[in-house]
């Protein structure tokens, strides 16, 4: 097939014009500006600014609590990516059989994504409440969210709940299309169904658990505030007081705007740190078609 | 010719001017002529959801029927946080709306921001007389700075003790007779919970309570007058012998079994207290027609009574809840108009209305007074608890409440160490290193703040 091209060299801005002047207005011009203004000392109210050269990031550095927060904010992703990847292809490898009400059971699967994270957060606030949570009056146990490692442990369960739909569509395409000759193949050839799963399967959808891994983490990091917001505050004692939670409120409710500038370039770093090394680390054992 | 009599006149005025000097200081100060009848538009943005939306606007359309020069836009603009955040930004832009609402603890921020004209200023400026006196003590108290009223009292409320009178009447308590000591409190919930009740007393994790328990006893919370005087507050105080009477008591409790640790939020301890497995608890005065019909639900009667204190204290309780505040952009007609739409707003049929929807009370004697004469309170016997707390308080700059630039912060911190002694920690030590980290915080706030 001949390949088409465009008649003239400027057609092709002109098309893409209209993406660069949203991503500029969104996108860069306000990564500039919390680039810029983590160097400043800035007023809460009229934002007039004073330069400080590093005196927000010496703050974020020596402050104890960041230590911490970046220390359970590693163990959250981890406990998110890993549990959401497992359970999801999990459930994906049984909503691809073919049963009756198949597709039922495969819509309802993606609901959870639908949710807004603070809907998500009432959802679980009704089963873990300490006052008359259901799952504390089925477990005896009323303080899942009022101590500190239950806490840490239901929200990453409600993060990891809320993204499963989006992780199940990408797994059910994926399984999809694992060609259905390979494993046909392996399977004369005597492979059991858990030996063709892990050698073969596995293999074929490797691009995608790539994908998911780089994704979840990105969603551990960045998305997962507003549930935290409903469910615990980041509490109790900080013991859910992820980066990003904190990050939250330092801008949005303290308006400490020079200073949550530099923890936000410092939370930017730490996440393209953890994917670069996913790239080299994991992404050459992926292999693509 | 032209010319010389323009100089002449020009001399004249410039001369008279000279040599009125004094004698015209009150003239100056006299209203400033503004055509009532010409068309403006205003914006006012409030921070009140669900069903309040529409309550605000048909107040709203009422004065714009009084007034109809006067258009009003009126927008829900979300949380208190994300009013503010939207005001700061439109606020640059230069179309920051006439009127925002924001919530009690943002005061003393408001009032450094430069993004506002105080209330009385403008109200001066157009000789609209506002008859402070008529406000409750601790209403207009809360409000004003330095003598002057920077913002409209709006949507007010206190934490008010309910407590389940049908429960009490169980535990062989006089369920006409609510607690009103530290000592009391613990003595009917180690009744309550010798009749089954396992965990009677309860309430949210705020900071709110404990400003109030402070107040309560006459006791300052941060320095310079409590964050009212002449300086910037640049330190708080609540680490004081006080603060540690409330978290000893507080605490106490907690670990003696009597109070149960719902987390923070609004819905948990009122989901507690309407099930029954807490029979004291503390909520926004705001609560009551919610846990009255909770409880009726239920079949079981609710009592109201004033915020626990310990014994021999004499404070007062402090208001929460939100003011409405004037801009600094606006042209005069639109000056008016917003300070005519505030007093509005704060007159004492809105309030009823406001009050009647909400439960936030009216801010006004009067308005509770004709409440009164329309024998609301016989109806409703448990919304004068909150009035009668207020009419007790006495308006000192401690039981007023105090301002500080970073108390969403300090909530925060205080919440965190409430938590901190629920894990064992020595109340003291929790309130002294409280204090260490809210004190940074304001060190650094009074320096960013004159930027």
């Amino acid at each position: 097939m001949k390949q088409s091209v465009f008649p003239s060299k400027v057609l092709p801005y002109i098309l893409l014009l209209p993406t660069f002047i949203i991503l500029i207005i969104f996108l860069f011009y306000p990564a500039f500006e919390t680039f810029r203004l983590s160097f400043y000392k800035v007023n809460p109210y009229t934002n007039a600014t004073k330069f400080a050269g590093l005196y927000n990031f010496k703050k974020v550095f020596f402050n104890p609590d960041y230590g911490h927060s970046f220390g359970i904010s590693i163990l959250f992703s981890l406990l998110v990516v890993m549990l959401g990847i497992i359970i999801s292809l999990a459930l994906s490898v049984l909503l691809n059989q073919n049963f009756k009400g198949a597709k039922i059971y495969r819509t309802l699967m993606i609901w959870p994504y639908a949710l807004s994270p603070a809907i998500a957060g009432a959802l679980f606030n009704f089963l873990f409440n300490p006052a008359n949570g259901i799952i504390c009056f089925f477990s005896g146990n009323y303080t899942w969210l009022t101590s500190g490692n239950s806490a840490f442990i239901v929200v990453a369960l409600a993060a990891t709940w809320k993204n499963l739909g989006y992780n199940i569509v990408f797994y059910l395409t994926a399984l999809r299309n694992v060609p259905s000759d390979s494993l046909e193949a392996a399977a004369i050839d005597g492979a059991g169904s858990v030996k063709r799963f892990f050698k073969i399967t596995l293999a074929y959808i490797s691009p995608t658990t790539f994908f998911l891994f780089v994704m979840n983490t990105t969603y551990a990091y960045f998305a997962s505030f507003g549930l935290i917001d409903v469910l615990t505050e980041g509490g109790p004692v900080d013991s859910t007081n992820i980066l990003i939670y904190q990050l939250y409120k330092d801008f949005f409710v303290n308006s400490r705007i020079g200073y949550a500038a530099a923890e936000s370039l410092v939370l930017f770093c730490i996440v393209v740190l953890i994917t670069v090394v996913q790239f080299k680390t994991t992404g050459k054992k992926v292999h693509y078609q | 010719m032209k010319k010389f009599l323009v100089l002449l006149l020009l001399s004249a005025m410039i001369v008279g001017n000279l040599f009125a000097g004094g004698q015209d200081e009150k003239e100056m100060a006299k209203a400033v002529e503004v055509d009532e009848s010409a068309p403006v538009t205003i914006q006012f943005w409030h921070a009140m959801s669900g069903d309040r939306i529409d309550l605000i606007q048909s107040i709203v359309d009422k004065f714009v029927a009084e007034n109809p020069n006067i258009t009003v836009e009126v927008q829900y603009a979300g949380s208190y946080n994300d009013t503010l955040n939207k005001v700061k930004s439109a606020y640059k832009a230069g179309n920051a709306p006439a009127i925002f609402h924001s919530y009690e603890i943002g005061t003393l921020g408001m009032i450094n921001s430069g993004l506002v004209s105080p209330v009385d200023e403008l109200a001066d400026k157009f000789n609209q007389s506002i008859d402070w006196d008529n406000f409750f003590v601790p209403v207009e108290g809360y409000y004003k700075y330095q003598g002057q009223h920077y913002s409209m009292p709006f949507n007010s409320s206190t934490p008010l003790l309910y407590y389940n009178k049908t429960l009490f009447e169980k535990a062989g308590l006089d369920p006409d007779n609510p607690p009103e000591t530290y000592s009391e409190v613990i003595e009917a919930a180690k009744a309550l919970k010798a009749s089954g009740i396992e965990k009677p007393v309860t309430w949210n994790l705020h900071g709110w309570y404990f400003e109030e328990m402070i107040a309560l006893q006459d006791a300052p919370f941060a320095n310079n007058d409590n964050g009212r005087g002449s300086e910037l507050p640049t330190e708080v105080l609540f680490n004081n012998e006080e603060g540690k009477k409330v978290f000893d008591w507080w605490i106490g409790m907690y670990n003696d079994g009597l109070f149960n640790d719902v987390g923070p939020g609004w819905s948990n301890h009122r989901a507690a207290f309407g099930s029954g497995e807490a029979a004291i608890i503390l909520s926004s005065s705001s609560d009551v027609n919610l846990l009255t019909k909770a409880l009726n639900e239920k079949g079981w009667e609710m009592g109201t009574g004033f915020i626990p204190h310990p014994e021999g204290s004499d404070g007062g309780v402090a208001i929460g809840g939100g003011s409405l505040w004037i801009t600094n952009q606006l042209t005069e007609e639109q000056q008016l108009a917003a300070v005519k739409l505030v007093k509005y707003i704060a007159n004492d049929e809105s309030q009823k209305a406001w009050h009647k929807g909400t439960g936030y009370f009216p801010v006004t004697k009067s308005a509770m007074d004709s409440l009164d004469s329309e024998g609301w309170f016989e109806e409703n016997p448990n919304y004068k608890t909150a009035f009668d707390q207020l009419l007790v308080s006495p308006g000192t700059l401690n039981s007023s409440g105090a301002l500080l630039g970073v108390f969403p912060e300090t909530r925060e911190i205080v919440q965190s160490a409430i938590q901190e002694c629920y894990q064992g920690k020595d109340t003291q030590e929790a309130l002294d290193e409280a204090a260490k980290e809210v004190n940074d915080l304001i060190t650094e706030w009074n320096e960013l703040i004159q930027l």
